[in-house]
């Protein structure tokens, strides 16, 4: 897993202001975590890299969203500490 | 390890942004560096003036006030912020500094965190 | 000593009402976990009155309440030995009961 200069997780559904600024916040050497109500955003998220993208599994599987994602894009909990772990900074949106 | 809390709720309608408060001033108390940043909404937080005694709060302008004692670094508004409130320097709390938010203040924090 | 009418408390010993508070509660209040109040006692307890009346909120935790008192009278005071011997227990919650300030919130 590559390791960003800053991870973005963000937590919140595409209609809301926060989702917005957070997508127009993510830097080139930035990654993207998708969680909570944040999931929502596979069904229409798109003009950023799969490699610096991801979504927490037990958020996509309780709404059903599990096949809107790569496999290599879900990440449990315990991927989350370690993307949070090796990013430089990290914003909570 | 430097953390910039956001509130961009307004004050007085949820608790969110007390509950930041609340965390920052943990983190204060742990000798770990802290700021506050106003933005949006958020920035009626700092209005001078304030007297909720008719309300079943307290009042956010005085458990602010308290946040420099308690070692909170810094009281930031976002400058778009505060010109859409129509506040100006002198309207905003004592400490306060104005700023501008975007990806250059991110940058100076390890950790950023929007209350609720 | 007890035979004034003391204001309504809570099931830890905290007014319910900080403006029911007089130095003659602080008194009993003080009495009921053995402290005589001393000049050194009020010094704090006037402190926190007034850091009530400013921010109307106790310090949150005993952490917060030794950095307010530092800012305010020094290293010298501002330390939880020194106010631990003051307000023995959790040094916060033992002066904001006896100084009739709400229970601080995070203080177990």
């Amino acid at each position: 897993m590559i390791t960003f200069k800053t991870l973005h997780i963000l937590n919140k559904p595409p209609d809301h202001r926060r989702y917005r600024l957070c997508l127009s916040a993510i830097g080139p050497e930035d990654g993207l975590l998708l969680t909570e109500n944040g999931v929502l955003a596979v069904t229409q998220l798109s003009g950023i890299a799969a490699e610096r993208c991801f979504a927490l599994a037990p958020d996509l599987e309780a709404r059903g969203l599990s096949s809107h994602i790569s496999r290599d894009q879900t990440v449990s909990f315990d991927d989350m500490v370690d993307l949070t772990a090796s990013a430089e900074n990290v914003v909570s949106w | 390890m430097s953390t910039l809390i956001i509130i961009d709720q307004p004050p007085y309608g949820s608790w969110e942004g007390r509950e930041a408060l609340d965390m920052a001033f943990s983190l204060a108390a742990f000798d770990q560096p802290v700021s506050l940043l106003f933005c949006d909404a958020g920035v009626n937080w700092l209005r001078k003036g304030q007297d909720a005694a008719k309300l079943p709060q307290k009042s956010i302008e005085r458990n602010l006030a308290a946040a420099p004692i308690f070692g909170v670094e810094a009281l930031l508004a976002d400058s778009n912020a505060c010109d859409q409130y129509g506040l100006a320097k002198a309207d905003l709390l004592d400490h306060t500094s104005i700023t501008d938010f975007g990806p250059e203040l991110i940058d100076c924090f390890n950790h950023v965190a929007f209350a609720g | 000593m007890t035979d004034i009418p003391m204001p309504e408390r809570n099931n830890e010993g905290f007014l319910e009402s900080a403006e029911r508070w007089t130095p003659r509660v602080a008194e009993v209040i003080a009495n009921e976990d053995g402290i005589d109040l001393s000049e050194n006692h009020w010094e704090i307890i006037e402190f926190l009155r007034f850091f009530y009346k400013e921010h109307e909120v106790s310090p949150p935790s005993n952490r917060l309440f030794v950095k307010a008192v530092k800012e305010r009278f020094g290293e010298e005071k501002g330390n939880s030995i020194y106010l631990m011997q003051l307000f023995p227990g959790t040094p916060a919650k033992t002066a904001c009961r006896i100084a009739g300030l709400p229970r601080p919130t995070n203080c177990l």
